[in-house]
């Protein structure tokens, strides 16, 4: 089953283009990485979900459903915690996350109080009372709190410190674990790595890739660093291979994954003393798909 | 660094501030010319003090009789008040927004983190409003004497103004130490403004020493074309620079971001009452409702008290009676009509403001995660509504109500109190319709939703306060929902009206529902 799925989506806002042709489909189950620099589209993208902007054009799908016409019946399945979360400066956490929970259609109590301790949250304190950090965890306690079977989460993370990050790994794990589906829209990908079983990257409101991290690892380059028995050379006059540094008999080079197979038979040609290989990390496929570019 | 946040400062209100300068300079020029048209020639006048002499309801509503004398204090009879409102709230909005709104929204932070030292926000606001202040008396001035009247009268009631408008800057500045909401702020400066207007009707009409508990009262009794008298002046400013001292020692004693007045921890568990969205909308606003409820209610048993004194003179002159149409009994009628219609624009303002919520907790973000939930797009928009509509109800019918509760002691008829709630449910649609027309602009043209709304209001005040005395043309009225409506108690109430006004508010929502509903949120 699929939870989201949507084909060439469009919207614009006067003279700006928000999504241009956005594609980006999310399974029943898994945890979508939803990467995209600022302004690239995401909050936009999951307004569209969530019903609150009417898509210009494209097909949009949201657990089977219209997130435009059906927006109320497919909101008591879904639980959202926006970017910025802005509260209401004269009412406590605590009855922000009730009201939230119950205007959803109920949340567990038990569930509430538990999610309260480990995030170490007053809930007496009134909104305005809270930092940005805190807030944040008013809007995550709330949608975490629910039954929720989609989870859409926009960068929810920003503002919380190190231990609350970890305790939030720790969250969506479990989310993942009882088969639930979250879309997670962030910029620390050092999270999204953790917890993602598939990503999409998206740019000036356009998926540029999709699938596994493994499938986009494969798009990219291996960092490699080697020694060797015989002084190096004729690597970095092979295919696929970039900002290679040769000396003497230890070279330092990045390689596209379809270059790997004709360097390994050349460096093994010259006698392999030691070698490191490092996948790439999301940072650097991200770093490579934005830094090119501008 | 004043001189950066100053100019800073002018570049946010670039806008909102000619509005400001420019309505209060045509009030004054409207009145201006029209009363130099109707009572221009000594004659004129003569027979119009005659009238108003009696006339408890004009003098609340206007000023001191003894302006009356000469041409020029006549216009200052009949628009100071209105134009010192404007200016007080002209002044409240502007330090409040620079000083406590700032530091709310935690813009002032960024500022303050700069090296600027923690009276220099106050400084400059207060500098910004005295400027504009400035500006006003500037424009009123070359108004009055454009419009041909004495220079030196002219020149006091410019001057008289600019104090109005200083010292209700410098309250705001206390104000804005007191309370942790700009909010806040405004109900109580606004309660200022409302009772410094009140205390000069009972001054006028009746005890002369409470005119000058009020700045407006000081301000009329400059007596400006009559007796040009200076020393009022000093006053305000003296009220001016103690309450602006009054604000900094506040301010040094308090810490950035807090009040005086400290709020207190809340419940860690919603009540039963908060799980729906009307229940969510009422809390928002209860502290509004009960404000204004409390406010519009004192301000009609004042209106109510002056009743009698009405009954009294007409009693005393049964002459003058004769020539009133239907004789003494419509005279105190016509003026509960006239203070039950102020009353009502009280309260369609209170529900402008009440609908409009939803409109500014959608642009404020807080919108957006009430309508993720299972809240539909009606549900939302009609929780506001809901707590519109009943709530300007309420204000209506306190207004009603106190009016003819007092009004019923002072005659020994407490009767009239009840017999008021009911005439001032006749006001009701036009009320609502008010508060319809912003519902429609949030539908359909969210934007310019707060501008629809109170230029609704603003229009209708226009007719129904300055109608006659400005001459409106028949047709320039006919858009007001008031003008269609009995001015009870005065004219008999029949049903039609009263079902038509209601049809066009019904229609009204409802298009503005449609509007609403297919329309992006949060833009």
């Amino acid at each position: 089953m699929t939870a989201i799925a949507i084909s060439g989506l469009t919207k614009t806002f006067g003279r700006t283009t928000a999504l241009d042709g956005l594609d980006l489909t999310v399974e029943e189950g898994e945890v979508h990485g939803f990467l995209g620099p600022n302004g690239s589209g995401k909050t936009t993208t999951i307004r569209v979900l969530l019903g609150l902007l009417r898509a210009d054009a494209g097909k949009v799908e949201l657990l089977g459903g219209d997130p435009w016409a059906d927006a109320v019946a497919l909101h008591r399945r879904l639980a959202y915690v926006p970017g910025d979360v802005i509260l209401w400066p004269g009412v406590t956490g605590g009855e922000v996350i009730d009201v939230l929970g119950r205007l959803r259609g109920g949340l567990d109590r038990k569930r509430r109080d538990e999610l309260l301790e480990r995030f170490d949250l007053d809930p007496s304190k009134k909104a305005r009372a809270y930092s940005k950090g805190n807030r944040q965890k008013v809007a995550l306690i709330a949608a975490l709190a629910s039954d929720a079977e989609l989870l859409l989460l926009d960068e929810p993370t920003s503002g919380l410190d190190p231990l609350m990050e970890s305790e939030f790994q720790r969250c969506v794990q479990q989310l993942k674990r009882d088969g639930r589906t979250v879309l997670l829209s962030s910029h620390i990908l050092a999270e999204v790595e953790a917890l993602c079983d598939r990503v999409s990257i998206i740019r000036l409101g356009r998926t540029v890739e999709s699938g596994t991290l493994t499938e986009l690892r494969h798009l990219t380059r291996t960092s490699i660093s080697v020694e060797t028995a015989a002084p190096v050379t004729g690597i970095d006059g092979l295919p696929g291979v970039h900002d290679a540094v040769l000396n003497e008999h230890h070279a330092r080079f990045d390689v596209d994954s379809q270059g790997l197979e004709p360097v390994m038979k050349r460096l093994a040609a010259l006698g392999v003393r030691s070698i490191t290989s490092t996948p790439p990390t999301l940072e650097e496929m991200f770093l490579r798909h934005y830094g090119d570019e501008s | 660094m004043i001189g950066t946040l100053l100019r800073f400062s002018l570049r946010r209100e670039r806008i909102g501030l000619p509005l400001w300068i420019g309505g209060a300079a045509l009030l004054f020029l409207v009145q201006s010319t029209q009363s130099q048209n109707l009572y221009g020639d000594p004659e004129q006048l003569a027979k119009l003090r005659a009238t108003l002499g009696g006339n408890t309801a004009v003098v609340a509503m206007s000023g001191p009789l003894e302006l009356l004398d000469t041409i020029g204090g006549e216009i200052v009879f009949e628009i100071f008040a209105f134009i010192a409102i404007v200016i007080a709230l002209m002044n409240m909005f502007l330090v409040g927004r620079h000083t406590r709104g700032d530091e709310e929204a935690g813009r002032a932070e960024l500022i303050r983190s700069a090296r600027v030292g923690r009276r220099e926000p106050v400084y400059s606001a207060l500098a910004l409003a005295a400027l504009a202040d400035l500006v006003v008396a500037a424009v009123i001035f070359a108004v009055a004497a454009g419009t041909g009247l004495p220079v030196t009268g002219s020149l006091l009631v410019a001057t008289a103004l600019f104090g109005i408008g200083l010292l209700f800057a410098a309250l705001t500045a206390v104000a804005a130490q007191v309370f942790e909401h700009v909010r806040g702020v405004y109900g109580a400066v606004g309660l200022v403004i409302g009772a410094a207007y009140m205390l000069r009707a009972a001054g006028d009409a009746g005890t002369t020493a409470l005119s000058w508990a009020s700045p407006i009262g000081w301000g009329q009794r400059t007596f400006p074309y009559v007796q040009d008298r200076w020393w009022p002046v000093l006053l305000m400013l003296g009220a001016a620079v103690l309450a602006t001292v009054v604000a900094l020692v506040a301010l040094d004693r308090r810490d950035f971001g807090a009040g005086l007045v400290r709020s207190r921890p809340g419940s860690p568990v919603a009540s039963r009452l908060l799980g729906t969205p009307v229940g969510l909308a009422w809390r928002l606003q209860r502290g509004a409702v009960f404000g204004w409820t409390l406010g519009v209610g004192m301000l009609g048993a004042a209106y109510g008290s002056l009743g009698d004194s009405i009954e009294q003179y007409i009693v005393d002159n049964p002459e003058v009676a004769e020539f009133l149409p239907g004789g003494a009994s419509d005279i105190v009628d016509s003026y509960l009509a006239l203070t039950l219609t102020m009353g009502a624009l009280l309260a369609a303002a209170f529900g402008v403001a009440s609908v409009l919520r939803a409109r500014s907790e959608e642009t404020a973000g807080r919108a957006e995660p009430i309508l993720a939930t299972g809240v539909h797009r009606d549900a939302y928009l009609g929780s506001h509504l809901n707590v519109a509509l009943a709530g300007s109800a309420l204000v209506l019918l306190a207004a009603g109500f106190f009016e003819g509760l007092s009004y019923g002691l002072t005659v020994g008829d407490p009767g009239q109190a009840l017999r008021m709630l009911g005439v001032a449910l006749v006001y009701l649609p036009a009320v609502w319709a008010v508060v319809s027309v912003a519902v429609l602009a949030i539908g359909w043209w969210a934007r310019a939703a707060a501008i629809a709304g109170w230029a609704a209001l603003g229009y209708c005040a226009v007719v129904e306060l300055f109608a006659d005395s400005f001459n409106l043309p028949d047709w320039s009225q006919q858009l007001s929902p008031f003008v269609h409506l009995p001015a009870a108690p005065l004219e008999t109430v029949t049903a039609a009206p009263l079902a038509t006004v209601g049809a066009v508010v019904l229609a009204l929502v409802l298009t503005g529902f449609a509007g609403f509903r297919r329309r992006d949120l949060g833009y």
